[in-house]
């Protein structure tokens, strides 16, 4: 799963910087401070949301098609899924009612629960999701995210109205979890026998809203489903939402956004960057959701197939190399808590060791020298057999916002005063995945959302150094080892939840002792939002806000 | 002038109109031509499968079979020569194919987006022209000091970035003090920060050229003429010195509006505006080349129209060149 922010964002920090030196300055916002602390009490009905997103404008509003983070965001307030997370990160049934499991794990049942509608009328049934299902699977639609998290079903079966069985080629205990990612959302069969384009433009959903209009480059209206009845069990009320409307606005600009906000043209803006975030914490009139995606964590990985990484010391001395704590807590003015590990810090089977991960540029020299890069060139880099340890960095300017471009630069500055050389190169998302289908690539970060710890398997399983027909592998480390390979496959297939958590554990282990990854800190997901919003912080399994039980104050 | 003439002009001069139009369509035919011949190859030279754009990009992990299915639905399987001449052909009759990215026919997306981008850059000409005039008038009827101050207010804004300028304004007018909205609609209140953005650069580079006609103008010999026989300075300034400083900003005013589009890429990324611009700049990242294709035509086109207007403005104003 990649996100795609537009490259709008990228092209122009340095008026991002002014923006915030300026709001940093102390000009406070024309909107009107409530000394009321207890707005939150009674819901008021009605109103329109405007929200801004800086994410890039999805080309198919359906999550099926494709699969990446802008589509979840919208997706999420008009389709909803079999499975969800409540406020503690405990997976609960939404759209289905439970699940068994045969005792080979072969044999997967979901139960749907019933008298639920999609906004177009049709009933919410067994065949209804198994018609979901084989769209998903169709090449045809082009699903990445959800494609892969169905990867294991073999065959499907629809028993009755409530009961679908699933049949699986392996067993696979993230199922549930994939369930509950917006990419596996559940839409109208009726609807999804249209065109594609047809249903890019309007899918239809059980949501608490419904697409009404998109009007391209602009918004995306979406309005109240009168009819909603499928609040998840953990949601605060049952009814329908109390808004009215909500107008899904792109603004690709920072500044723009955080501008739209603090005049009041919006109340929500997603992207918050964290000069604007921290500028926010002075300012009464605007609330900071802080929701870190769940999946892997934002690393940046050490291509292992090739020289120099393919030395385990060098790897090693790299780690030790690069000094980014306290850039991290300069550039993210303290937003963003340093990460110890492969998983986000939501995930529950997240493991962390903060040991490996110490700045010490003399035990990098040793390393380096025991590994045969003991020679110096004229400009100071480490030499060896006539070769400069020199390193290609290709960065992603529209997966890499500038604060986590600058952390690169600092980590380039660091490397260099132990002999390292860093070669960043600022690429358009395109070529990005050029340099890495071409293997041209010593360092490189990636995201990658998904729910649960099975992203272990997409990230480090040595299957997926095997290419897509589209080049793109997500083994970007490539490790390759059948060790841990074995457990990989054994944590996703066991029935048991401790089995499970300690061969996770291991795997987790395995990888960060390796040197193949360097952890940086979780998938930032900041929301800012106007005081005059109440009850904003439910968020999906993707961390992507809900609205159902906002409301506007007067 | 011309009605009165025409009638006595022989059959060649009568042909001349004629021939100037044949000769504008004809030179715009071959500079759209250049342009999708350029787009063509240019694009096909940039590492990357345009298949792949079509699935969605490499990140959407399409099988082997969906590509080889967009593959022969566009046509790639073919080989180049043949796609090339097929795109030419196809562009001829007026089709602009389908984006890939959008999954609309390109007529229809720019369609919807040429006409909220013209009105953008066609009112900060129009804002340009106004504040440059002004300007140079003014300092003409100030003194050495006030031509100075002008023209360092004009080298300045000549010389600011389009991205500083929008963010100061939007600092400026909507953060501190709440009079216009940060993001653009369609409003004219919406329209205003995004129109000075692009204009007050134009301006000063127009202004600059502008004034220094105007004040050679207002030394020459027929200014001091004119003031002999009695016209007044508002006079020389509207009849004569006007009309010599207005050449050389008409025929910057087609290079102008290519600046404008550029700008515009800028300007309707920071407003959240919908454009020509920032479709561009989104179909460039997507690898969108029928998108990119139709938008670079629509651009030369304009631009070749704008072009044959300031050759006629220029005209019409100066009898020294003569009207076609």
């Amino acid at each position: 799963m990649t996100l795609a922010r537009p490259l709008a964002n990228r092209l122009f920090p340095a008026a991002t910087a002014l923006a915030a030196a300026l709001v940093l300055a102390g000009c406070t916002p024309g909107t009107t401070t409530s000394d009321s602390s207890d707005t939150a009490g009674t819901p008021v009905t009605g109103g329109t949301l405007v929200y801004a997103s800086g994410d890039a404008e999805p080309s198919c509003l359906d999550p099926h098609v494709g699969g990446n983070y802008p589509q979840a965001l919208v997706a999420s307030q008009f389709l909803e899924t079999l499975y969800t997370k409540d406020a503690d990160g405990t997976l609960i049934p939404w759209l289905a009612e439970g699940s068994t499991v045969s005792d080979d794990g072969l044999t997967r049942t979901v139960k749907i629960r019933q008298g639920i509608s999609f906004t177009d009328g049709t009933a919410l049934d067994a065949e209804a999701v198994k018609a979901n299902f084989e769209h998903l699977l169709d090449p045809a639609t082009a699903s990445s995210t959800g494609y892969l998290a169905l990867g294991k079903i073999a065959s499907m079966k629809a028993v009755d109205a409530a009961t679908l069985e699933l049949a699986l080629k392996t067993p696979d205990n993230s199922l549930l979890e994939s369930f509950s990612m917006p990419w596996v959302a559940i839409e109208s069969p009726a609807a999804l026998k249209r065109t594609q384009a047809e249903n890019c433009a309007a899918p239809v959903g059980t949501g608490p809203f419904k697409v009404e209009s998109w009007k391209k480059q602009d918004s995306v209206n979406l309005v109240r489903n009168a009819a909603y009845a499928s609040p998840d069990p953990a949601a605060a009320h049952a009814g329908t939402a109390y808004l009215d409307a909500i107008t899904w606005r792109f603004i690709p600009e920072a500044a723009t956004r955080i501008a739209a906000l603090q005049a009041g043209e919006v109340q929500v803006i997603d992207n918050a960057q964290p000069d604007a975030i921290a500028a926010a914490a002075k300012n009464s009139a605007i609330k900071h959701l802080d929701a870190p995606r769940p999946g892997a964590s934002n690393r940046v990985e050490l291509n292992s197939s090739k020289a120099p990484f393919n030395d385990a010391k060098v790897r090693e001395a790299f780690i030790h190399a690069v000094n980014i704590d306290a850039s991290i807590d300069s550039l993210f003015f303290g937003t963003a808590p340093r990460s110890y590990s492969p998983l986000s810090s939501v995930e529950p089977l997240a493991y962390s060791d903060e040991s490996l991960f110490d700045y010490d540029p003399a035990k990098a020299g040793e390393l380096l020298d025991a590994a045969g890069w003991k020679e110096r060139d004229a400009e100071g880099y480490r030499v060896k057999d006539g070769t400069r340890l020199s390193l290609s960095f290709p960065v992603s300017t529209s997966q890499s916002i500038p604060a986590e471009q600058s952390i690169f630069e600092q980590m380039q500055a660091t490397a260099k005063e132990s002999g390292i050389e860093i070669k960043i190169n600022l690429l358009d998302i395109s070529s990005w995945y050029g340099e890495l289908a071409k293997n041209d690539y010593n360092l490189v970060s990636a995201p990658y959302t998904k729910v649960g710890p099975s992203v272990l398997s997409i990230l480090f399983h040595s299957d997926s150094t095997i290419p897509a027909p589209s080049g793109y592998f997500a083994n970007l480390s490539q490790v390759k080892n059948p060790a841990l390979d074995a457990l990989l496959d054994k944590a996703g297939s066991t029935s048991d939840e401790a089995e499970r958590k300690d061969l996770y554990t291991q795997a987790q282990k395995l990888v960060l002792e390796g040197h193949y990854l360097l952890p940086l800190y979780d998938q930032q997901n900041h929301f800012l939002y106007s005081e005059k919003l109440q009850n904003v912080g439910a968020t999906s399994a993707v961390a992507t806000p809900l609205f159902t039980d906002t409301w506007l104050a007067n | 002038m011309s009605t009165s003439t025409a009638a006595v002009r022989s059959p060649r001069k009568i042909g001349a109109p004629v021939r100037w139009l044949l000769g504008k369509i004809g030179g715009g035919i071959f500079v759209l031509w250049a342009v999708a011949t350029a787009i063509f190859f240019g694009i096909r030279m940039i590492p990357g499968d345009p298949a792949q754009a079509i699935m969605g990009g490499p990140g959407s992990q399409a099988s082997a079979e969906a590509l080889a299915a967009a593959r022969t639905e566009y046509g790639l399987d073919q080989p180049l020569y043949l796609q090339y001449f097929g795109q030419l052909r196809r562009l001829a009759t007026g089709d602009l194919g389908t984006s890939y990215s959008l999954k609309t026919p390109v007529a229809d997306v720019l369609g919807e987006l040429l006409p909220p981008t013209l009105i953008l850059a066609g009112l900060a000409l129009l804002v340009a022209w106004a504040m440059a005039l002004g300007l140079g008038i003014l300092s003409t009827r100030s003194g050495v000091l006030g031509s100075a101050v002008a023209s360092g207010l004009e080298i300045v804004s000549a010389a600011v970035p389009h991205f500083w300028l929008a963010s100061v304004l939007i600092m400026v007018f909507s953060t501190m003090l709440g009079w216009l909205p940060p993001v653009s609609t369609n409003t004219p209140a919406g329209l205003v920060l995004p129109v000075i953005t692009l204009a007050l650069p134009l301006a000063g580079f127009l202004g600059q050229v502008m004034r220094d006609t105007m004040e050679t103008a207002q030394r020459s010999a027929f200014a001091l003429s004119a003031r002999a026989r009695g016209e007044s300075e508002v006079g020389v300034l509207l009849r004569h010195s006007l009309r010599h400083a207005a050449l050389p900003g008409i025929a910057l005013s087609g290079w102008a509006l290519g600046s404008l589009l550029s700008g515009a890429v800028v300007v309707e990324s920071i407003f959240a505006r919908p454009g020509l611009g920032r479709t561009l700049l989104s179909a460039v990242t997507a690898r969108d080349i029928p998108l990119v294709t139709g938008v670079a035509l629509v651009s030369a086109a304009a631009y070749v129209v704008i072009m044959a207007f300031s050759d006629l403005a220029e005209r019409l104003v100066d009898p020294r060149i003569g009207t076609p």
